[in-house]
Parts: structure tokens; sequence; C-alpha cells
């Protein structure tokens, strides 16, 4: 026990949390006391004494988990232990339980943890829903029914889409990129480990005295500042969601930028690595915005700050620009790793190279630029600086602009290739063509200003919300899972099942999302807890197709647990792609290669005849016969 | 914020490589580290630049009658003294930098320590400040930019320093060498220690000039 | 290599878009107009509506014939062409979308100058929000106030003073399709010329507490006698229900004097204290 209890792990966590959460306690009421004020806060909202433990704990238990054990001894001068890499890989499944610094152990830790999360957002879903299915008050009181859908989409959007995207890249891009693992490996595990914390936390704010934060995931002040306690589980969740993709992108950025196998240059990389290339770099610029808002909504509560009391001097639509600068370029965060996905997808299930393959990563960084641009088409009708309208109008509208570039450079790739269609991942992909065509197109309608005046707030916005995170980013999710799982598991998923998951997903999807376009042009307001009876026969519609979309989830779910551990062997490249990734055994040995690969060309050259991407270790040069790239011209 | 010391020194260490990864391919000539550290500052720009957003709404957009209040009187001069405390760390934390590129380990040493000195003497006289300067961050809007901002930057500062003390511990030890593998300990947290430096001279800027 | 039937390809997509464009406007999507601004909204509507389902269907037009002329026979593990791009089309499918969008921005543009265009005979109507209430106040009619009923003459132009007492609201009445937010602390503008008589509901539509869903108020629409017979007819007080912040009780005290002390109600003029719109 003892031993146990200075080993890093989940004892030592247990007791760090506990240690931090009691450090966080005292230095309020020390602080408190010693500037002379009642040690305990009890105006409503603040609870100083509660809200800092819930940032200091968190931080315990990940010293006591091991998260900075290397950091320590580093920083204190000591020897740092000879790596002896047993913090790397995983042998058993308790492995995926420590802090490990294995990219693929990381990878695979973000994708189950955040399925979870998908689930647990469903849920809240289906919960509302079922409120919503018939007028009238039902299951739920209004500010319940407030608290479902904040949290639903505060879990969806930090807790699944956001990091689900990242443990996908974790686990394929340093193996595409030809790197022993990621920049900072360490780093790594911390980000995913902060992860389950803001879960926790998220989902802890239910327990809060006055219900879960329920202002909404946008979290408008002054709502969210005169909030009950829970709003203040969001302010804190955030950061730590925040922090973890920010570290996440740094070390992204850092492995595409300085690890790249020789050769690689960057009209080489995949365009999933490109994809994760733009995305980090909106990451890095525009997340330090929302941990910027929210630490703002914080103040005022906690501190009694004036940033939007607007009896006090402060602004009120200040919140709203600061939070839509990160949340704009955070639904392109949602979108471009899975624009990467669909592109790895389609080409290898078409047998052909991407179709303009610059363009289309020309137009992934249009779209990092274009997206710093945009924010204030969520304030349309906020009563912002009225000048700013039709500037922002027009940036917005011209998004559809490198946005189309991807959607026809996929049909060109389609054009005169062989087309695969057995596979999951490939219908997924293809079903996200339309979809998400259908949910950027109503994206246009909104970016016209007469429109959006219309439907501003009502539940059109919520029909495009989802068709390109639901239609658009979980779709590419998918697609990835299934694409990839072979190479994560070693095992092959059940087609059949499969595609069980997909007509039903598909059928879902539009079936729950298509009439909140007219419910919403009609007169529905968003975010309402009963609504006028005309609507009733729609929503009920609405609600039973989100519960067949919630019943075919489990088929997935059961899918991938019982291939995992049953499905037939899957060989090392089952789809017969060239990325590098495909070139190493499934599951890939523990640190990757045994030498770097070296790439001798693009990582698309379906159809060229000896054409090569990467030379693996191991093979000699001589063996390579000299690609002659032929270039044909679509007629 | 999160996490400053947390791009800081790995896989620069003499890991022995039997049954480990093969050497990861150098694709661009800046060190990893270095770039994460970059890297890291931007983002933290973009945390400041979150603050300013608030301070231009608040001073330029509500546009209240006087900023500061009046009955509000900044120490101006203070703060001054307390800018040329944080700017010339800048210069011998740069010292030390060089001193040890030459193997110079007492430079080292001596340029560590005073900018670890000259930090701490300007974090003390800001904690003063905020004793002494007869407001709070509840009082209106010019209270709240205050605060936040010269807070944030403090906090900042700290973070400097506990970075600044490892690279003092570790000199005093003994470690660090002219090659720059062995040198990333001081390098690293002096490039974080310029961006605090620079970002003090538009926080003051911003609050006690314009 | 066959050529591409791109006649077939662009009339089928002609085609099919027609046809849902056809299907599309069938219904009448944003429900009954009833100011001067929907019949343009509606038309913006309608032309997005055309275009949107050419591009729709020629996405997927391009998709089905791609999936069966090109889906591979059982058994052949061949690759396809080795194409990597094509200028010219590149080129064409950057541009075509670059003018579409221009041209609906710069459509938009003329349509929201349109509608928010202030006429010379407009009225004043301030309207507070809270926490869940509406309250209507008529300067111009001496200062008369309503709680949650609100009555507007037909064919002229009203401005509504939109004021916010403790979080953001916002005012919208989908007939007339204008919206805009409640904003604490500022003061905002919806500029609307009702142009059907009738009964409609004012919808609050911005997340504002546990009342939102219910946070609404009747709105009437009549003849300019009927309206000014209402409005003769209302109180003069404050209401108690309303929490006035204390700017906003010097405003109102103003306005009342500047009034009293006749000068002549002179049309829309700005406050002073709209410092965002
Ligand atoms: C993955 C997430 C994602 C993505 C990719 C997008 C993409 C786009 N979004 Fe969306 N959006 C959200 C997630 C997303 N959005 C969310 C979550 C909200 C609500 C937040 C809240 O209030 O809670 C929102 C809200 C929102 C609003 C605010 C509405 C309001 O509250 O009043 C607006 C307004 O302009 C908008 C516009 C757009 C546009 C123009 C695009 C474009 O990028 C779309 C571009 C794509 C295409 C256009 C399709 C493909 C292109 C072609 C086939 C070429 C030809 C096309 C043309 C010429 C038109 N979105
Ligand atoms: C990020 C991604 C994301 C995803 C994937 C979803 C998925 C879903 N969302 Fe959500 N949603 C948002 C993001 C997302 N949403 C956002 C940002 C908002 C705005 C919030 C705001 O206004 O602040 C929102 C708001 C929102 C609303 C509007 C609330 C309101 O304004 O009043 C509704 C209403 O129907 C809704 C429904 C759904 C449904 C039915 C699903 C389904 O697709 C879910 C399907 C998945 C499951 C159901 C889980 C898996 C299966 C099980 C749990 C098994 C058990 C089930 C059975 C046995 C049947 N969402
Ligand atoms: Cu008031 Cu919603
Ligand atoms: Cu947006």
């Amino acid at each position: 026990m003892a031993a146990a209890i200075k080993q890093p792990g989940w004892y030592r966590g247990a007791i760090g949390a506990l240690l931090g959460a009691a450090f966080g306690f005292f230095l309020v009421i020390g602080l408190r006391a010693l500037m002379g004020l009642d040690i305990y806060q009890t105006e409503q909202t603040g609870y100083p004494h509660i809200v800092v433990p819930l940032i200091t704990a968190p931080f315990g238990f990940l010293f006591g988990f091991g998260a900075f054990d290397y950091w320590f001894r580093w920083a204190a001068g000591k020897p740092t232990i000879p790596d002896d890499h047993s913090a790397h890989g995983a042998t058993k499944w308790q492995d995926y339980f420590k802090f490990n610094t294995d990219h693929k152990v990381i990878g695979t830790q973000y994708v189950v943890t955040t399925l979870m999360f998908f689930l647990i957002g469903g849920l809240l879903a289906l919960m509302m829903r079922a409120e919503l299915a018939s007028p009238g008050s039902q299951i739920v009181a209004a500010n319940t029914f407030n608290g479902l859908f904040s949290t639903h989409a505060v879990i969806m959007i930090f807790l699944f889409i956001i990091p689900v995207f990242a443990g996908l890249a974790n686990y394929v891009l340093p193996l595409m990129i030809g790197a022993p693992d990621m920049a900072f490996p360490r780093l790594n595990a911390l980000s995913f480990w902060l992860l389950p914390i803001a879960g926790i936390i998220f989902i802890a704010s239910f327990l809060a005295p006055g219900g879960s934060f329920d202002a909404g995931w946008t979290g408008y002040a002054p709502l969210s500042t005169g909030a009950p306690f829970g709003q203040s589980f969001f302010n804190v969740g955030v950061q730590f969601a925040g922090a973890s993709s920010i570290a996440t992108a740094l070390n992204f950025l850092v492995t595409i930028i300085t690890m790249r196998a020789p050769g690689m240059n960057l009209w080489r990389m995949p365009l999933l690595v490109w994809a994760n290339l733009s995305t980090s770099l909106l990451v890095v610029g525009a997340t330090p915005f929302v941990a910027g808002a929210q630490f703002m909504v914080l103040f005022d509560r906690v501190l009694g700050m004036n940033f939007f009391q607007f009896l006090e001097g402060g602004d009120v639509i200040s919140y709203q620009h600061i939070f839509w600068f990160y949340s704009h370029p955070a639904v392109y965060i949602m979108m471009l790793p899975g624009f990467g996905i669909v592109s790895e997808i389609i080409s290898t299930h078409a047998r052909k190279p991407v179709f303009g393959y610059r363009l289309m990563a020309l137009a992934l960084i249009g779209i990092v630029v274009l997206s710093y641009t945009v924010w204030a088409h969520h304030m349309f009708v906020a009563g912002m600086f009225s000048w700013l309208r039709v500037p922002i109008m027009i940036t917005t509208l011209l998004i559809a602009v490198p946005t189309g570039i991807k959607i026809f450079s996929w049909l060109g790739t389609l054009f005169y290739g062989k087309i695969h269609v057995y596979s999951t991942a490939m219908l997924f992909a293809l079903a996200f063509i339309v979809t998400f065509t259908v949910g950027g197109i109503s994206g246009v309608m909104l970016g016209m200003i007469p429109l959006d005046i219309h439907v501003s707030d009502t539940y059109f916005i919520v029909a495009h919300i989802h068709f390109v995170l639901f239609g658009g980013s979980v779709f590419t999710i998918f697609a990835g899972i299934y694409h990839w799982f072979p190479k994560m598991t070693g095992r092959m998923y059940d087609e059949k099942l499969g595609r069980i998951h997909f007509w039903g997903t598909v059928i879902g999807t539009w079936g729950t999302f298509v009439p909140m376009h007219w419910i919403g042009m009609d007169g529905m307001p968003r975010r309402v807890a009963d609504y006028a009876s005309q609507y009733g026969d729609w929503n009920l519609f609405i609600s039973v197709f989100a519960f067949i979309l919630g019943a075919v989830q489990l088929v997935f779910f059961y899918n991938m647990i019982v291939s995992w551990r049953f499905g037939p062997k899957a060989g090392d490249n089952p789809w017969r792609a060239n990325t590098i990734e495909w070139q190493v055994s499934s599951p890939p040995p523990v640190f990757n290669f045994d030498e770097i690969p070296r790439v001798v060309g693009g990582p698309y050259e379906f159809g060229t005849p000896g054409a090569r991407h990467a030379i693996m270790g191991g093979e000699t040069a001589a063996e390579i016969p000299e690609p002659k790239p032929t270039t044909v011209t679509a007629p | 914020m999160e996490s400053a010391s947390v791009a800081l020194g790995h896989g620069h260490d003499a890991e022995d490589h039997h049954h480990g990864p093969p050497e990861a391919n150098q694709s661009a000539r800046i060190d990893r580290t270095v770039l994460g550290i970059l890297l890291f500052i931007l983002s933290e720009i973009m945390l400041f630049g979150a603050f300013f957003a608030a301070y231009f709404f608040l001073r330029v957009v509500v546009s209240p009658e006087a900023w500061p209040p009046v009955g509000i009187e900044l120490p101006v001069l203070v703060a001054g003294i307390n800018t040329v405390v944080l700017v010339s760390s800048s210069f011998t934390v740069h010292y030390a930098l060089e001193a040890i590129k030459r193997g110079n380990h007492r430079g080292l040493k001596l340029g560590l320590g005073i900018t670890w000195l000259l930090g701490a003497t300007f974090l003390f006289i800001q904690i003063n400040e905020y004793v002494h300067i007869g407001f709070t961050p509840r009082d209106g809007a010019f209270g709240t930019i205050f605060f936040s901002l010269t807070g944030l930057h403090g906090a900042h500062v700290f973070i400097g320093l506990l970075l600044l003390t490892f690279a003092n511990i570790r000199a005093w030890r003994g470690h660090f060498g002219p090659e720059q593998k062995d040198h990333l300990g001081v390098e690293v947290p002096g490039i974080y220690w310029h961006f605090v430096d620079i970002m003090w001279i538009v926080v003051f800027l911003a609050i006690y000039i314009i | 290599m066959t050529r591409l039937p791109y006649l077939k390809l662009v009339l089928a997509t002609f085609a099919s878009g027609t046809l849902l464009s056809v299907l599309l406007l069938i219904p009448n999507w944003f429900g009954d107009a009833a100011s001067t601004a929907a019949p343009e909204i509606d038309l913006m509507l309608d032309v997005t509506i055309v275009i949107s389902s050419y591009i729709f269907a020629g996405v997927c037009v391009a998709l089905a014939y791609a999936l069966i002329k090109w889906r591979v026979k059982p058994g052949d593990e061949s690759d396809g062409l080795p194409i990597h791009g094509n200028t010219k089309l590149e080129i064409v499918w950057t541009m075509i979308p670059l003018l579409i969008v221009l041209g609906l921005g710069i459509y938009s543009w003329v349509v929201l100058d349109d509608i928010e265009a202030k006429d010379k005979d407009a009225q004043i109507v301030n309207v507070y929000s809270q926490q869940f209430a509406w309250t209507f106040g008529f300067p111009e009619q001496g200062n008369k106030w309503s709680e949650g009923e609100l009555h507007v003459p037909v064919d002229r132009q009203t401005v509504f003073k939109l004021h916010a007492q403790d979080v953001i609201h916002s005012f919208w009445v989908p007939e007339w399709r204008i919206k805009k937010d409640n904003v604490p602390g500022i003061t905002t503008d919806a500029i609307v010329t009702p142009d059907k008589v009738g009964h409609f509901q004012l919808v609050c539509t911005e997340l504002c507490g546990y009342g939102h869903s219910t946070m609404r108020a009747n709105v009437v629409v009549e003849s300019e006698a009927d309206y000014a017979k209402w409005v003769k007819g209302l109180d003069q007080k404050v209401p108690e229900s309303l929490i006035l912040t204390a700017d906003q009780a010097l405003e109102i005290e103003r306005e009342a004097q500047a009034r009293d002390g006749g000068i002549e109600g002179s049309g829309v003029q700005e406050t002073g204290t709209d410092n965002q719109s």
C-alpha cells in the first residue's frame, strides 16, 4: 500500500486531488481573512471557496497521477530518470488507464473517452426530444430544460467533436509523416488527461445548487454572470478543455513542422496532415479567446468585476465579440479535420489521386484565414455596430468558395475512379458530401443578413447546426473511425452492421433535422421548453427520428466493441492505401518504425504504375523502381 | 498560462536509446522546444488580446466620461520605475544566455540570479501597488480593467519567475553548456521572459499612459 | 479516355434543380407576411432557394453519375486514372461560386438598406423587456404606457427603441420578419412598417432564463384611428412592474419635459444613448 501511494497512479492521484482541493479551499479562506472579508462569500453566484478548489483539485490529481513527475525532476535539477519506456505503449488493458506517453495509446484513449461523452451528450439530447415531443411541459421543468441543451451542446462540442478529431489525428498523424511519436509526448498525455477532468466538471454541475449551467453553450452575459452556481462549472471546465486543445495543437504544429520524414515536403503531406495543420493554427490563435471570455465571466461572478455589468460601466455586447472570435473559428476546428479524413478515404476507395491536391491544401489555409474575419455573423441581430454587418456578411459568404472547392474536388476525385463502396467508411464519406452541402448552403442563407434577421435564434439555426455538425463532423468521425479501426485494433469490423448503422444514421439525421428548417422558418424559436401547439406534429416527427437515430448508435457501439475483441484479423493494409500508416503492421509497433521511412512521392499516387509514396526502413533503394509520374488531365 | 512549464525540457536530454524509438528526422532547422514556446507565446498573446478587446469596449465603445474616473490617481512614477526594472531584466537574461553560449558558467549564474531578483522586485512592487492603490476590482469598469490586465500580466511574471527558478537551480548545479541543446533550459525561459517584458510595455502604455 | 458527357450532366442538373426548386417554392415557408419588409425578404428567400436547389442538384447529380458510372465491378482490383487535376476546371469552380456569393452579398446589402430605411413620418415606440415581460411606452402620444400588449398603426413606420432591464431579450414578430436584440445598457432599434391589420405575437428569441419560452406579448395592428383611440385610453404613469435604471428614468423624464415644453414631436430623432447601433 505504501508503495502504491508513492508510485504515480490512481492512489496518489486521489490523494493529490484531495490535497489540491484542500489547498484551494484554505487559500481562499486565508486570503479572505487576510483582506478582512467574511471568510465565506455567500453571494448566490460566487462561492470562491468551491470555485478555486475546482481548479486546484484537478492539478493535485495530475501531480499525483504522475503527469508532472518528469518535469519536476528536471526542474529540481535532478537527473531525469533514463526513460525505460515503460510508460510507452500498451500491452494490457490496464495500460490505457495510466499516464501513457505513446501517441497511439493516447489516440485510443481519446477516441474511446470521447465516444463515451458522445453517448452522454446524445442521452441529454434524447431527454430534450422527449420533452419536446409534444407541446406543454411533460418531463422536465423549464430551467432543467435549459440545462439540458446547454450541457448537451457543451459536451458534444468540447468533449466529443473537438477532442475526437484530436484523438484520431493523434493516432495516425505521426505515422503518416513518418515520426516515431509526437514532438512532446508528455504534454500529449497531459492534454488527454485534462479531458476527463473537464468532463467531470461539466457533468458535476448537475449537482450544483440551482442545477447545471443553463445559459446555453454560448453563455451570453449578463444571463451567465447572474446565473446560479452551476455556471461556474462551465467557466472552469472550458479552461481545462481549452488548455487540452491548445496543448494538442502546439504538439501537432511542432510535430508537423519539425518531424516529417526525409523527403516529405509540404506538397507531399497527406491532406489529413494539412487539415490538422490548419486546425491547429485555428486552435492556437482562437481558443485563448474563449478562455478569456470565460475568465471574465468568472471574474464578474466570483470577484465582482464589471466586464459585463452594464450598470457599472461594463459592456454587454463585448462578451459576444470575444466569444465568437473563438467560437466561429471553433466551428471550423470541428470541420477541417473531417475534411482531411474525407480526402484520405475518398482517394483510397476511389483508387485515384485527390483531384487538385494543391488547391485542396490552399483552400484549407484560405478557410483558416477567412475564419478569423467572420465572427460577427452570429451577431447580425445582436445590436452590435451596424457598420460591421455588411463587411462580415461578405467575408462569411466568401467562405463558401474554398469550401466549394473542397466539395467539387472530392467529386472530381470520384470521376474516372474505381469506386469501392463496400466499406462503411466510404459510405459515410460520400453521405457527408451531400449532407454537408445542405448544411453549408443553409449557412450561406444565414450569412445573408435579411434572411438571418428573420431566422436567427429559431429552429432553422438548430437545423443548420446539426446538418454541419452531425451531417458534417460526426459523419466524418464515423468515417474516420471505420477507416482506421483495422489499423488501430488489427481487426476488421462487421460491414453488415456497419451498413445498418450507416443507413440508420443517414435516415435518422435527415428525418430529425430536415423538419427543423421548416418549423424554424415558420416561427418556432430555439431554446424553448414549450412551444405553440401548431408545431406539435412536426416536433413529434422529429422526436421519433431522434430516437431512431439514437437507437442505431447502439449498433455502432456493439459493432466496435465486439469486433475489437472477436473481429477477423484485418491485415496491415486492408484498403490498399498508400500513406505511411498503412505500411506498418496493424496495430503498429510501439515505436512505429525501426527506421524512419523515406518519402519519395505524393501520398495518393494511385494508377501510376510503380509510383511509391514512401520507402520503408529495411527496403533498399535499389529495389525501388524510379517512378514515372504520368499526368493525365481530365477531359 | 495553463501549462507554461509544459513546453519545456524534454526530448533533449540524453536519453539512452536502446529499445527506444528511432531518432526522428529533423525536417526544420528550428529546435522543437523553441518552436513550441514560440507557438505557446502566440496563444498567450491572443489571451492578452481577449482582455485588450474588453479594454477597447469598456473604454472606447462605452466611452465613460473620464478615464480613469475622477478621483483615481495612478502611481505612474512607481509603475515607470517598475517598467525600468522589468525591462532591464530582459537584458540580464540575455546576458546569461550569451554567457553560457561562450561556456561562461559564472556569467550564467550571475545573469540568471539578477534576472530573478529583478523579476521578484517587479512583482513585489506590483503587489505593493495593489495594496495601496485605493480602489478595487469592483470599482467600475476602470477597476476591472486595471486589475485584470495587470493581474493577468502579474500571473505571467509569476510563471516566468517559476521557470527562472528552475533555470537558476540547474545553473547552480552546474548543468547547461555551450551547445544549443544543452542550454535550452536557459534559452526557453529567456524567450518567455522577453515576451512577459514586451507585454508589460503594452500593458503599461494602455493602463498608465494613454 | 471517353469524353465526359458534359451536356448530359448539365441537363440532368438543370432538370433536377428545376424540379427541386419548384417543389421547394410551393410551401409558404415563412408563413404570413404583414410588413413592407416581408415581401422583399420572402422574395430573397425564394431566389436563394432556387440558387441553392441548382447547387445541391449539381452536387447530387455529379455524385450519382460517378457512383453509377465508375463503381467497380466485383473483383476489379485496378486503379483509376491518375488524374491530378485540371487547372481550367478548378478555376471555373472557384469563379462560379465566387460570382454567386458576391451577387447574393450585393443583393442582401441592397435589401438590407431598403428595409432599414427610415421614413419621415415614423413614430417612436419604446420597448422595455425584463424577465419575463414586455412593456411598451408611447412617448409621442403623451407618454402613455402599456403592459404586455402592443398596438401599432397600419401603414405607418414605427421605430421601436429596444431596451432591456436585466439580461438580453430579443424582439421578434415573425409576420414582420424583423428581429433585434434588446441589450441591457444600450438602445437598439427595430424598424417596421406593418401593412396588414391583425393580431400577432411578439416572441422573445434570446435565451433569457427559465421563462424564456413564455415571454410573449400580443401585437395588434390596427387603423390609425383605432390606434389613436387605444393609446388615448392608456395610463400615463410608468407601470410599477417596470424596473427602470437610473439612466432610463432620467431619459424618460427629459423626454417628457421636452414634449410638455412644446417641442413638437419631431419624428425620428436619436436620443443620444444609442452608442452601438
Ligand atoms: C461544423 C460546424 C459548422 C460549419 C462548418 C458551419 C459553416 C457555416 N456556417 Fe454555421 N454555425 C455552426 C456551425 C457550423 N457552421 C453553429 C454551431 C452555429 C450556431 C451557434 C449558436 O448560436 O449556437 C452556426 C451558426 C451560423 C450563423 C449564425 C446564425 C445566427 O445565429 O443567426 C451563420 C451566419 O452567417 C452561419 C454561417 C455559416 C456559413 C456561411 C458556413 C459556411 O462555412 C458553409 C460553407 C459550405 C457550403 C456553402 C457548402 C459547399 C459549397 C458548395 C457546394 C459551393 C457552392 C455554394 C454556393 C455558391 C453557395 N452559421
Ligand atoms: C456537436 C455536435 C452535436 C451533436 C452530435 C448533436 C446531436 C443531437 N442534437 Fe444537438 N445541439 C448542438 C450540438 C450537437 N447536437 C448544439 C451546439 C446545440 C445548441 C445548444 C444551444 O442552444 O446552446 C444543440 C441543440 C440541440 C437542440 C435544440 C435545443 C433548443 O434549442 O431548444 C436539439 C433539439 O432537438 C438537439 C437535438 C439533438 C439530437 C436529437 C442529436 C442526436 O443526433 C443525438 C444522437 C446520439 C445519441 C442519441 C447517443 C447514442 C445512443 C444512445 C445514448 C443509446 C440510447 C438510445 C436509445 C435506446 C434510443 N440539439
Ligand atoms: Cu426574454 Cu427570452
Ligand atoms: Cu460562425
